[in-house]
């Protein structure tokens, strides 16, 4: 049992440090309107409908009367535990609440380490939590464990979360419905992305005298670049820098480098044209798949890539700011050059090659969700509303206290108080990504004060979403077709993406491991959950 | 302890009062962690589900059991899960009881010294010890490519793509790794073996081989079959560290490094469902409890004197 537990913890800390890796997005703004931000001031009053107002006032005439008000415990996870500034935060939510939603907020910010777990024994053994981000969680796995709660049932939504349905559009709400059932809202952060964004530090690149300006410039304002050009650059880099690795190179092809929609969030059986078709096909025996390993088969021959790429798990950002490696690949939104220079210390130039790509599950991955045990939903409900559309709620939530933990540069945005620095900072916690809408409150400084407009318009504009989007599946009916396609990816697929075997060979021996292992079975299983799903919601 | 019977049960248990209370803590401790959770056992054989509770889940029967018997794979990671263990069940003993044999004859001072460099290693956690094998077999930067085989003159290994090595690795790890712990216990009772009788042996004239043989090996037989037993027990557990974090979880290797363990681990930390990770427990402890018993039945076969139970 103790080994259990051991493995457990193990794997959230890996879990964690996954996270940690390709988490770290969206930085703040708020759309464009920092003025809305003033004290004491419901930003949605309009959509507080009679019966909210009614249940506000019901719930402070209880606490006259018992002297206490109820309290709603919000739970979310950082990468450090629990800020020491926690107590004094929730002090000033609670003295907002009261008098804005006659109740007691508490957030529980737990260590991303500890979260899963954590969650797992408070959510079953009925701990008081209300509101919970399912973010490494999962989302799927917390509604068949049966932690959640049906957010419509006796039309609670359309009453309490007037405020929600003005933030989030219907169809990205629609996408987190599973079994036609909203159990979470999604936070609103890029749900697109712009696929295939290589990144090369800016000092190499002066090095060999590249002119990035003979690129044409793209859509989000990087250089547009074909792999042509990309090999090039990798080329000259090599000559200069023999002695450093040219690429960081990452498992991430798929997910990051194609617009190849992972339905359910695996790849064994994926939409190769998500846009267009609904038919469920083998990824790694199509062309794409093949086009990667040939590239990364070059790259490796060429001696661009560390031998020890396969084992070596630090993270590629990491790497990059070693300073041993020159370039790395992910995939890129408004504000990336800024986020992605700040992981690798030194200044990064994003090329381009790719474009821009929703899949089914970008929505769905990590909703807010109401525990099904929470004893009062409609306050629950309504402090989801109020997440969502409440500036001083959600500036104590992601910034902490104004003079305490930051305060208002002259240009509107914000930065750490005086006295204050990343080091001592009493209120921190870094994951914007995950809040319900970091755009209703300040912009950290160095980005753009309109950023929650250019990643809505990133969204908006999307132009290959996928079909599926929103489709979801329970794939434990699969469980053991499913370990063994993981196993048989793990033992034969990451020599073909890391180029270390000749793509023809490594691939025929992953597709045959991975029909061997019930692909077959598992892609069928997938079809028919989505050809039930597209006929229920009219979808062909 | 069976020796030990006095004539009334009553006075038994006054004379044994105060080792009772000492016990009690450990008691204690045992029915809170190995007991009061035993009739969660249950859930192995329920699709939980947090709304019904643990008890009020609808039964599935077996289902929970199918994923582990329903791959493919279930041949690979039972065999490699029953064969390492036995592999290191022989060879760490025979290592324990040689190194502990060693120590015992040893008089210098330094003895305590060589005892604790040998039990270093099993302070180490595996995260740890993974990346010191690391730094062995690094492909660009290890110490056996650049220092051992280069200077030979001979191609240097991908050891991490390389199943054939594998099992002898972990083997070495094993042991250098385990040995110590238990060289600890053989040592305690080879001193605690009584003098006199070596002292004797010397007299008729019995040289050191034979006083290892036949004296210090027959009188460790008891603690020897004990430690085995308890091994027995455990053989259809793996050590995680040893089978997920030392290879570097690498794919390459699974077919000689997986195991029901990581198997599981692999499979169902994504999926997160509580019910069939009970399920392979349950599994695993059953076989385990099975062959705890079934080797103790052949022990007293042979010598009840040396049964556990």
């Amino acid at each position: 049992m103790k080994k259990k537990i051991a493995s457990l913890l193990l794997s959230m800390t890996t879990m964690a440090m996954v996270l940690t890796g390709c988490g770290s997005s969206a930085p703040s703004s708020d759309q464009g309107a920092t003025a809305t931000i003033k004290d004491g001031e419901v930003a949605t009053a309009a959509s507080v409908s009679d019966k909210a107002a009614q249940a506000i006032a019901d719930r402070k005439a209880e606490a006259e009367k018992s002297g206490k008000y109820e309290k709603v415990v919000i739970a979310f996870f950082d990468w450090t535990g629990r800020p020491a500034g926690l107590d004094r935060v929730n002090e000033a939510l609670s003295a907002y609440t009261e008098e804005t939603l006659g109740l007691d907020v508490e957030l529980m910010i737990i260590d991303s380490a500890a979260y899963g777990d954590d969650m797992k024994l408070m959510l079953s053994s009925g701990e008081q939590v209300d509101l919970f981000s399912t973010c490494i969680l999962g989302y799927n796995p917390s509604i068949n464990n049966g932690y959640v709660l049906d957010l419509e049932e006796n039309g609670m939504f359309d009453d309490y979360c007037g405020g929600i349905k003005e933030k989030i559009r219907a169809d990205y709400l629609d996408a987190c419905r599973v079994g036609g059932v909203l159990y979470g809202t999604p936070p609103i952060k890029d749900y697109a992305i712009e696929t295939c964004a290589v990144c090369v530090g800016q000092e190499y690149l002066d090095a060999i005298g590249y002119d990035v300006s003979k690129l044409p410039t793209s859509d989000l304002g990087y250089p547009r670049a074909t792999w042509d050009d990309i090999n090039d650059i990798y080329a000259q880099l090599h000559e200069k820098f023999p002695d450093k690795y040219v690429m960081a190179i990452q498992d991430n092809e798929l997910t990051q480098g194609s617009s190849v929609d992972n339905i359910a969030g695996d790849y064994f059986g994926t939409l190769l044209d998500p846009q267009n078709s609904l038919k469920i096909e083998d990824v790694y025996e199509s062309d794409i798949f093949k086009e990667w390993a040939q590239r990364a088969y070059e790259w490796n021959q060429a001696g661009y890539l560390s031998q020890d790429a396969l084992t070596d798990t630090t993270g590629a950002s990491a790497k990059v700011k070693s300073g041993s490696y020159m370039a790395m690949m992910a995939c890129c939104k408004p504000g990336y050059k800024t986020q992605i220079s700040g992981e690798c210390g030194r200044d990064m130039v994003v090329f381009d090659v790719g474009e821009s790509f929703m899949s089914s599950s970008s929505v769905s991955s990590f909703p807010w969700c109401v525990n099904q045990n929470t004893e009062d939903p409609v306050a629950t409900l309504q402090v989801l509303n109020a997440l969502y559309t409440d500036s001083t709620i959600e500036t104590l939530m992601c910034w902490g206290q104004e003079g305490k933990d930051f305060k208002v540069n002259s240009d509107g945005t914000i930065t750490y108080a005086d006295g204050v620095d990343a080091n001592n900072s009493e209120y921190y916690p870094n994951v914007l990504w995950l809040m319900p809408n970091p755009y209703v409150t300040y912009v950290w400084q160095g980005d753009p004060l309109d950023l929650g407009q250019q990643i809505a318009d990133f969204n908006d504009n999307c132009t290959c979403k996928s079909k599926a989007l929103g489709f979801t599946w329970d794939n434990t009916d699969y469980a053991s077709e499913y370990t063994a396609l993981k196993n048989a990816y793990d033992e034969y697929g990451p020599k073909v993406v890391y180029g270390f075997v000749e793509p023809e060979q490594g691939i025929s021996e992953l597709v045959a491991a991975l029909k061997a292992a019930g692909l077959d079975d598992y892609m069928a299983g997938k079809q028919e959950a989505l050809d039930a799903w597209a006929a229920e919601n009219g979808i062909n | 302890m069976a020796s030990g019977k006095t004539k009334t049960k009553k006075k038994n248990f006054k004379r044994y009062i105060p080792l009772y209370v000492m016990a009690f803590p450990g008691l204690l401790y045992l029915f809170i962690n190995n007991y009061l959770p035993l009739p969660g056992l249950v859930l192995a054989f329920k699709k939980f589900n947090a709304k019904k509770g643990i008890y009020g889940s609808p039964f599935v029967g077996f289902k929970n059991f199918k994923y582990l018997f329903a791959t493919k794979d279930a041949f690979v990671i039972t065999r490699n899960t029953i064969l390492y263990n036995l592999v290191f069940i022989i060879v760490n003993t025979i290592l324990a009881i040689f190194v502990a044999i060693l120590l015992a004859e040893m008089t210098s001072r330094i003895k305590k010294a060589y005892q604790s460099f040998i039990l270093l290693p099993y302070m180490i956690s595996m995260v740890i010890v993974s990346y010191l094998v690391f730094g062995f077999l690094s492909t660009e930067n290890g110490f056996i490519n650049n220092s051992i085989l280069k200077p030979m003159g001979l191609d240097p290994i991908s050891w991490y793509m390389e199943k054939k090595y594998w099992p002898f690795i972990l083997v070495f790890v094993s042991a250098w790794k385990g040995v110590g712990y238990n060289c600890v216990i053989y040592l305690a009772s080879i001193l605690g073996i009584d003098r006199s009788i070596y002292e004797s042996a010397a007299i008729d004239g019995a040289s050191k081989w034979q006083q290892i043989f036949k004296i210090t090996i027959p009188l460790l037989k008891p603690t020897i079959v004990m430690l085995t037993l308890l091994a027995v027990g455990r053989i259809f557990y793996s050590d995680f560290g040893l089978f997920y974090q030392v290879p570097q979880n690498q794919g390459a290797l699974f077919s000689v490094t997986n195991t029901i363990d990581t198997y599981v681990y692999r499979g169902l930390l994504e999926l997160g469902d509580m019910s069939m990770s009970s399920a392979a427990g349950l599994y695993q402890s059953l076989v385990g409890f099975i062959l705890v018993l079934g080797s103790n039945l052949v022990v007293k076969k042979i010598d009840p004197e040396y049964a556990l139970f």
